[in-house]
């Protein structure tokens, strides 16, 4: 006999606005339903009765963990509106933010895997070390969540000893290959919470159109900031990992893999970064009519933001945000079939899941 | 060499698409197939490329929508543009492609709950963003004045 589990809207596990029904024979989960929109907060309306100074404020609240992400597709959109290209030390700056942004929110994310496999001790582990990284964005912008970093044309803030930095990359990348990365992949406990757990096939992942590590841990080797490179990725060299198994140990892999990649890329960011300006100072601002669409690679995967101006205009016609969580979680009916109750929190979780971003 | 094949050669040397905003925008012509967001979706498919999203415009006065479809294909931002007269869900109606393209899905309600815009041969309940209400149109102009 069938029955039905409501998780949410108030999910108990992941403490976050939404509502999976599952279908259920015994403890097997059979098949699900996901509902979103319970905070739902019409950003892309308020967007078209802000001006152009204070919609990149508006725009960083979409997400609470990628706020540089979401200022830096706009800003870019808006760049492309106005003619501006931004200096190269600014570039560097946005591949550096947006880099320690993805250790940040990777490293939360290991935690609160820790934390629904019952690994209490590693949960503040991660959170202990991803306090480091929260120092470091606070040492560079002044804030802890919303930077307040990009502006159209460049960055509000220099990095004023990118060298001193790199030691603290280096800390973290040792603490994540002594300590998180072993406990994650030869635990048995982890191994069993994670490996066949929560599968996305490669043909099911290619049909939901599914981006970030939950592409890249079902086959899927796309990361826009090697196919499609913006700032100064195009100057960094590191490698996209990328997973077959498409389970939440693969998944597991990807982003522990991924921090790796950061600390490389930040590495090169930090000591390559060139002198000059950081913004285009005081330039005019002209926007054409049109419109102009930017990508970006945040740490949950592509964020794209189309902006549609008419010239004379302070205030944009239109902003539409497609945020990855948006395209990634459909997928989550797929992952919890066949899967058993227990396992449908961490499954769900390992999505990493940004309601703030979904119901912007 | 056909139009699709262009994009994944060299899409800037071909008359077929135009490079605007940072996307490559079809140009559709009276020779081409693809004169439908279905027909997009189809060669889309056999192409091999992901889809992105449907954005959406009100066009002034009572001209209808724009729904702008991007698809990405090894890193190129793709763009088809299709206008639809109407201003209710009754008239604005447009060919839904979830069956072709299972990513569309929540794009198309989101569509349909914010401009009030009729993808036609799917099914929209519940509402994704407003459960429980009537479709939202909460971007049409006329209800945000």
């Amino acid at each position: 006999m069938s029955y039905e589990i409501p998780m949410g809207p108030y999910h108990p596990a992941l403490e976050e606005p939404y509502k999976l029904d599952m279908v259920c024979t015994g403890e097997t989960v059979t098949d699900a339903k996901l509902h979103i929109g319970f905070n739902f907060r019409g950003i892309e309306h308020l967007a078209e009765t802000r001006n152009y100074i204070q919609v990149i404020a508006l725009m960083e609240r979409v997400c609470g963990i990628c706020s540089f992400i979401h200022t830096l597709t706009l800003c870019q959109a808006m760049e492309e509106l106005t003619g501006v290209t931004p200096p190269p030390r600014a570039q560097y700056i946005r591949v550096a933010m947006g880099e320690l942004e993805r250790l940040h929110s990777h490293v939360l994310w290991a935690g609160i895997a820790a934390k629904l496999m019952g690994f209490k001790t590693m949960f503040m582990t991660c959170f202990a070390l991803r306090e480091k990284v929260m120092d470091v964005l606070q040492a560079i912008s002044g804030n802890r969540v919303n930077y307040s970093m990009n502006c159209i044309g460049g960055v509000n803030r220099d990095v004023e000893n990118p060298l001193a930095l790199v030691e603290m990359v280096n800390d973290l990348e040792r603490e994540m290959v002594r300590t998180i990365i072993p406990i994650f992949t030869t635990s048995s406990t982890a191994r069993s919470r994670c490996a066949g757990i929560g599968v996305l096939t490669h043909e099911k992942a290619i049909a939901c159109g599914v981006v970030g590590p939950v592409a890249r841990s079902s086959g899927i080797a796309q990361d826009l900031r090697r196919d499609a490179p913006y700032a100064a990725y195009g100057e960094m060299e590191f490698d996209v990992p990328v997973e077959q198994g498409g389970d939440v140990r693969a998944r597991l892999l990807v982003r522990a893999l991924e921090i790796m990649e950061s600390c490389r890329i930040l590495r090169q960011a930090l000591s390559g970064m060139p002198r000059g300006e950081i913004n285009i100072g005081d330039t005019k601002l002209n926007f054409r009519t049109g419109t102009a669409t930017s990508r970006v690679e945040a740490p949950r995967g592509e964020v794209m933001y189309s902006v549609s101006w008419k010239e004379g205009s302070r205030n944009p016609s239109r902003v539409h945000v497609r945020t990855p969580t948006f395209v990634n979680m459909p997928s989550v009916r797929w992952m919890v079939q066949g899967a058993r109750l227990a396992d449908t929190p961490l499954i769900q979780a390992s999505v990493d899941p940004c309601y703030s971003c979904t119901d912007r | 060499m056909t139009v699709l094949e262009n994009v994944t050669v060299n899409p800037a040397a071909s008359e077929d698409w135009t490079l605007d905003g940072g996307v490559l925008w079809f140009k559709r012509g009276e020779h081409d197939q693809l004169r439908s967001e279905r027909e997009v979706a189809s060669a889309m498919n056999a192409l091999g490329a992901r889809f992105i999203t449907i954005t959406a415009y009100q066009l002034p006065g009572a001209e209808g929508f724009r729904l702008e479809y991007h698809w990405d294909i090894e890193g190129r931002l793709l763009g088809f543009a299709f206008n639809i007269a109407g201003s209710t869900p009754d008239t604005a109606r447009i060919e839904s492609i979830v069956d072709l393209c299972e990513a569309a899905d929540w794009i198309e309600r989101e569509v349909h709950e914010g401009f009030g815009i009729n993808f036609t041969g799917r099914e929209y309940e519940p509402l994704l963003l407003r459960e429980g209400d009537t479709p939202g149109m909460n971007l049409r102009e006329e209800v945000k004045k």
